[in-house]
């Protein structure tokens, strides 16, 4: 009885087995035949290259992943090395290997900072802003916020960065350099230019946190924090120069030095100290960014 | 004529009245997961098309010509599956040798055209219907990817532009996604009755 039973079921399973069978390896000839009419011929150094990499797809680089950075850097190393900003020197190291390739010694990595320390309550606003919630819009608007040259606070540069080391804090950027990679995503967001790349010989770097370019007197009215072109500093160290009611760093002359943490013999700080409106800051590593040293004056 | 007549009339029936996404509410995987941008969106579009049109004459051809003459109906699911990795296999190598601009950006999503239930869907549907001919199982199977392509460029277009809408926090994300797709689908349900 259980024998037939086990008979009928083969009877009926064994047509639909080879069926399967059949069209099975139907397909797989034809895929066989494709695959070889359609082979793509990939350089395994392309893949070693892709392997080395962080695969952030970031786009520091300037492409659009980091498949295609891996392609581009072999076809042109002399240009692209060294491109990646994620990965650093120890990236560029391994391509180089892969490469056969020597590398040179780079520059100071490079970090963004951003030119304004001005939270809410610093500002001076003329109106409500009730439009679209990004500086890109509220830029497009003039004169809701006084200041024309600060942060918005709306946070463009905050959604741009894929390694969530930028914070908006009471209506200002921060930027946390613990988790920086130095991508440079947000200083292209930044629709006032207000993020720059400066290269980071030390862990903490001294920045004019300012943009305005206004004369002292009206940047006064705007903004608490603001640089108000004095020329104080300029007089105390040649790191700064003054241009367009606006004091900057020059960090070409910016050296570390053995002795002092500070360049050119604590002018720097000495200046720093003797700024009126205490625009002169240290970013970097253990910093919280823009609102770092902040020196009350009496 | 005859013929003519009710190919145009299933062709329009199943791009605008029974439509895939729309009626039956298959393939919502890419139709959400692909439409963030509208050439994207097209793209997936064309290729879901080209497979479906593929796999819809080749499963209609393995249906009538092998399994309904030998009774193996019961493994139509599986044949089908295979009919359609095998097709999407195909497509791949395809654009990878011939667009590969194309291939790195479609990225993950080409493979899981594999397990778009749409596909599977039509191909079945077309059976469930009693199509007997293979004109018009082709016709049927181009008018369903040409539906999708409609589908998902419709849904790509308004994203895009929900992107710039003030959308209230609480649906933000995925369930404005969702009403919208029910609103759409809504829309579409003017058609019903218009055909059959």
């Amino acid at each position: 009885m259980i024998l037939a039973d086990i008979y009928q079921l083969w009877n009926s399973a064994w047509p639909a087995g080879l069926t399967m069978l059949g069209l099975g390896s139907g397909f797989a000839v034809v895929l066989l035949i494709a695959s070889e009419k359609l082979k793509v011929k990939v350089d395994p150094k392309v893949e070693e290259i892709h392997k080395a990499l962080p695969n952030l797809d970031c786009g520091a680089c300037g492409f659009a992943g980091c498949g295609q950075y891996a392609k581009a850097v072999l076809a042109k190393p002399g240009e692209l090395l060294g491109k990646c900003a994620p990965g650093g020197p120890q990236t560029s190291n391994k391509i180089a290997n892969i490469l056969n390739l020597q590398i040179s010694e780079s520059g100071p990595i490079k970090r963004p900072i951003v030119h304004c320390r001005a939270h809410t309550t610093d500002k001076t606003f003329y109106a409500k802003y009730q439009g679209i919630q990004t500086c890109l819009a509220a830029n497009a608007l003039a004169n809701v916020q006084a200041c024309n040259f600060g942060c918005l606070g709306f946070g463009d540069c905050v959604r741009a960065c894929k390694f969530d080391a930028l914070h908006i804090v009471e209506g200002l950027a921060v930027i946390d350099y613990e988790k920086c990679t130095g991508c440079g995503a947000c200083s292209k967001a930044c629709p006032r230019n207000l993020i720059e790349m400066i290269p980071f010989s030390q862990e903490n770097m001294m920045i004019v946190a300012c943009k305005s370019r206004e004369a002292g007197k009206v940047t006064k009215t705007m903004c608490k924090v603001g640089c108000i072109g004095c020329s104080i500093c300029a007089k105390q160290s040649d790191i700064f120069s003054v241009d367009d009611n606006l004091a900057r760093v020059d960090y070409e002359k910016y050296q570390p030095t053995e002795q002092t943490r500070h360049t050119d013999g604590g002018q720097a700080e000495t200046a720093m100290n003797k700024c009126p409106t205490g625009v002169i800051i240290y970013v970097g590593k253990g910093r919280t960014g823009s609102q770092g040293v902040r020196k009350d004056k009496g | 004529m005859d013929t003519v007549n009710t190919l145009i009339v299933g062709f329009i029936s199943i791009v605008l009245i029974n439509n895939l996404v729309f009626t039956k509410f298959l393939g919502i995987c890419p139709y959400l997961g692909v439409s963030g941008r509208i050439d994207m969106a097209f793209g997936m579009g064309m290729a879901v098309t080209f497979v479906v049109t593929l796999s819809g004459t080749l499963t209609w051809l393995i249906d009538n010509l092998i399994l309904m003459p030998l009774n193996l109906e019961v493994t139509r699911y599986v044949c089908f599956i295979l009919v359609i990795a095998g097709a999407v296999q195909l497509v791949e190598m395809y654009v990878r040798k011939f667009f590969p601009s194309l291939y790195e950006s479609f990225g993950i999503f080409l493979p899981l055209i594999t397990t778009n239930c749409a596909i599977l869907g039509l191909c079945l549907f077309i059976n469930l219907w009693g199509i007997d001919s293979l004109l018009e199982a082709v016709v049927l199977s181009f008018g369903a990817g040409i539906g999708f392509t409609m589908a998902i460029c419709i849904m790509a277009g308004i994203r895009e532009n929900l992107n710039l809408a003030d959308v209230p926090e609480c649906l933000k994300g995925a369930p404005i996604t969702l009403i919208t797709a029910g609103l759409l689908a809504l829309a579409f349900m003017g058609f019903a009755g218009m055909i059959r």
